[in-house]
């Protein structure tokens, strides 16, 4: 019984609880238990920055260490989210400040971040270790300036995808000679030339240097003396790696990379000169990550550089890998878990690589340990998909991108429904999916039916009619986030399922059949969802009736549901009187 | 077609789902249609290209927004490897690497008054701040001095600024600043 345990044994053992999930089961249990938990709870992940305020995290969570924290909906990345939507990390930073002096970690993910939040936290946190910021926009390399600078004990700064204004490379000068603790130093997505002496010295004196992800202005000469200063690194992205052939050079680099005896995840590689590939086999038995999804090399290249690497567990690659080049990779990689092939030319009309649907078929029948695929090709089958879903049904990311939105089975020239029924049938453990193709009605039926595990789905151009959408909402048991754009899915789904919204995080809809009376009903009905119709056009009841809205952003949150920073294409319900828009 | 709206699991509506997707079919795949069909997708109808600085390449004049979607950083590194592909459109190359043949976007950049140019790679800059700042800083300049002027590939001068970063990257030749009179 709770009353026979001291608090401080009870702390003891939630200590041993790592997973958000277990401890918000504890937490559950008793008013104790309640209490004592959120004391001692010290990492918080929040996956929508809106579905909850600084203040109610901070009045319940008064000694956090690490936050965690998610903004924009996932189709911002493809420009579906107007700017200044939102997602402002200063209101977080700001008031985290005060509440948390001894916050060590911040991480953030599609946020807009100022320099201003950059300097904030550089000054207010005395034992601040980690930042990492994944596809943020917002600031510039000023910021980065003050965070090297007054961080003392940085050991993670990494700028994952970010969209940083860079105004110079001179804030990596910034790092005072006594920082020695840096562990990780992602400035891949940087276009400017740092100090490559300033750089070297703050390589070489930082003993516990794992990660070391340079940008592109890092030329390849400079690479050898780099990796020297760092052989104990285990994950190295290069800059450009191109250079004059020279024998001098390339003996450099082979030597460099030679020490390195730890080395397990390679990326960079912009501006591959193949000559070069070589230098590195020293260390491919060991890797087991390669990023190569900058590098237009050509797929004979790549086999032989892939064929080295008998241990690779990730791959991400360019097309120009062909069909081919992906069967050399389901001979010789037999422990791949990941593979994510991208577009070389997205944009082009025709095909300009060998890659097909084949490519996926061959390697879903060499590589029994894959489980996450994403994929980007011109042609599919309902054959091909049923193929891949018999040799791989431990998949528990399927995502399929068909250049051509719509494209029917290139075979029989039937929606792709028998395909991905097959995926969703088979693979019992699928989390995530994304289908393209031509689809019906059908395919969500499956779906509904199979794809019990399903917890993100992304659909675009599928679908006839509502039915569609009231499978997936009545049938995916586990689904946390939805995102559709393009489909023939509309009002009467979304009201028949109004509960179901609410045991999900989000559901996105843009370019479908949603009216602004629909959204207004279930902001009326739904009090714990925000429904943010997101319309450049103007005010949405100044449109008829029956017209749909652009984009339809629905999430649970417990924050008010007329959030201060709306910009004035964003409608929500507004509180006061219920029947208006504000 | 009101048995659309019993939703429940639907075995009766099989009929109808084969009802619709033969009228699917016989629409969209008769011979000269097929490419007619990709035409008229709804979203078409709103999609007046406003987009188009945030990335949205303007292929053929219709094209998609946020499709295909890969990110800007992917769109960046194929818009790049695009250029590289039709190389006859190329006027500096400014490679130190010998064979592999991927350039850098460099053009010349000139600024009045300064007797040596510079030469920068467009492909790092993902917007005209960045790469004004850039260039400030690289010849030791204020900014509120100079303007950005460019050649593009019709040998016309013109102001930098007014099209959308990623149509001004395809076009430009050269870069010339310029000192302001106002």
């Amino acid at each position: 019984m709770a009353y026979s345990f001291p608090e401080e044994v009870l702390e003891h053992v939630f200590s041993f609880l790592s997973s958000d999930r277990d401890r918000n089961a504890v937490s559950l249990v008793c008013k104790s238990w309640y209490d004592i938990e959120r004391w001692c709870r010290r990492r918080i992940f929040v996956g929508n920055c809106y579905a909850v305020s600084p203040e109610i995290v901070i009045r319940r969570f008064p000694e956090l260490r690490a936050v965690e924290m998610k903004g924009k909906p996932h189709f911002a990345d493809f420009n579906l989210v107007p700017e200044g939507w939102g997602a402002y990390a200063y209101p977080w930073i700001a008031a985290m400040e005060e509440a948390y002096p001894f916050l060590e970690e911040i991480k953030l993910k599609r946020m807009v971040v100022t320099d201003e939040s950059l300097e904030l936290i550089s000054k207010s946190y005395k034992s601040f270790k980690v930042l990492v910021l994944t596809s943020c926009e917002g600031f510039t390399t000023d910021g980065l300036a003050s965070i090297a600078a007054n961080c003392r004990h940085l050991r993670e700064l990494d700028l994952r995808e970010s969209e940083v204004e860079d105004l110079s490379g001179h804030w990596l000068s910034h790092f005072p000679d006594s920082c020695t603790s840096l562990v990780s130093l992602n400035m891949s997505c940087l276009g400017s030339e740092v100090s490559f002496c300033a750089l070297e010295r703050l390589v070489a004196r930082s003993p516990n240097l794992r990660t070391l992800r340079l940008n592109r202005a890092v030329p390849l000469e400079r690479l050898a003396n780099l990796i020297r200063r760092a052989p104990q690194l285990v994950e190295l992205g290069t800059g450009a790696y191109s250079a004059e052939i020279r024998s001098d050079t390339f003996s450099n680099l082979a030597d460099a990379f030679s020490a390195c005896k730890q080395l397990k995840a390679l990326s960079g590689f912009w501006d591959v000169v193949p000559s070069y590939l070589p230098a590195m086999y020293s260390v491919c038995s060991g890797i087991t990550s390669l990023n190569l999804s900058y590098a237009a090399i050509p797929s004979s290249d790549l086999v032989k550089l892939i064929s080295q690497c008998q241990n690779l567990q990730r791959l991400w690659v360019l097309d120009y890998i062909e069909d081919s080049g992906l069967d050399a990779l389901a001979a010789s990689c037999k422990d791949l878990q990941e593979l994510r092939v991208f577009p070389s030319d997205p944009f082009g009309a025709e095909p300009n690589v060998s890659l097909t649907e084949q490519g996926l078929v061959s390697v879903s029948e060499g590589c029994p340990k894959l489980e996450s695929v994403l994929y980007f090709c011109r042609q599919m089958s309902n054959a091909a998909l049923i193929a891949i879903a018999k040799n791989r049904p431990n998949f528990i990311r399927f995502r399929l991108c068909i250049i051509d939105p719509q494209a029917p089975d290139y075979l029989t020239l039937e929606p792709l429904d028998a395909g991905f029924g097959a995926i969703v049938e088979k693979c019992k453990e699928l989390r995530r999916l994304s289908m393209t193709g031509l689809l019906t009605d059908r395919v969500f039926k499956y779906i509904g039916s199979h794809a019990k595990k399903l917890e993100m789905l992304s659909i675009a151009f599928a679908g006839d009619s509502d039915l569609g959408l009231h499978h997936v909402l009545s049938g995916c048991d586990s689904l946390r986030k939805l995102e559709i754009r393009d489909c023939p899915f509309g009002d009467k789904a979304l009201l028949a399922n109004a509960a179901k919204l609410e045991t999900m995080r989000s559901l996105w809809m843009s370019s479908c059949s949603v009216s602004f009376g629909a959204c207004k009903l279930l902001a009326q009905k739904m009090p714990r969802l925000n429904v943010e119709v997101i319309d450049e056009r103007g005010p949405p009841d100044s449109r008829p009736e029956g017209c749909s809205v652009e984009r339809a952003y629905v999430y649970r949150t417990v924050a008010s549901r007329q959030r201060l920073d709306m910009p004035d294409f964003v409608w929500t319900h507004d509180e006061d009187s219920s029947l208006r828009y504000s | 077609m009101d048995n659309h709206l019993q939703l429940h699991l639907a075995l009766s509506n099989t009929s109808t789902h084969n009802m619709l997707k033969k009228r699917k079919f016989d629409e969209s795949f008769s011979d000269d249609e097929m490419t007619s069909n990709k035409r008229t997708l709804p979203l078409l109808i709103w999609n007046d290209n406003r987009n188009l600085d945030s990335g949205c390449v303007d292929v053929e004049g219709d094209a998609v927004v946020g499709w295909p979607p890969v990110n800007s950083r992917m769109r960046k590194v194929a818009e790049h490897h695009r250029r590289e592909s039709t190389a006859s459109n190329y006027v500096t190359v400014d490679n130190g690497g010998g064979g592999g043949g991927l350039n850098w976007m460099y053009v010349k950049v000139e600024m009045e008054g300064i007797g040596i140019a510079r030469k920068v790679d467009l492909g790092i800059f993902g917007s005209y701040q960045a790469l004004t700042a850039t260039l400030m800083a690289m010849f030791g300049k204020r900014r509120e001095m100079y303007k950005l002027t460019y050649r593009d590939k019709e040998g016309d001068w013109l102001l930098a600024g007014d099209v959308p970063w990623e149509r001004f990257v395809r076009s430009v030749r050269r870069l010339k600043l310029l000192k302001k009179v106002w």
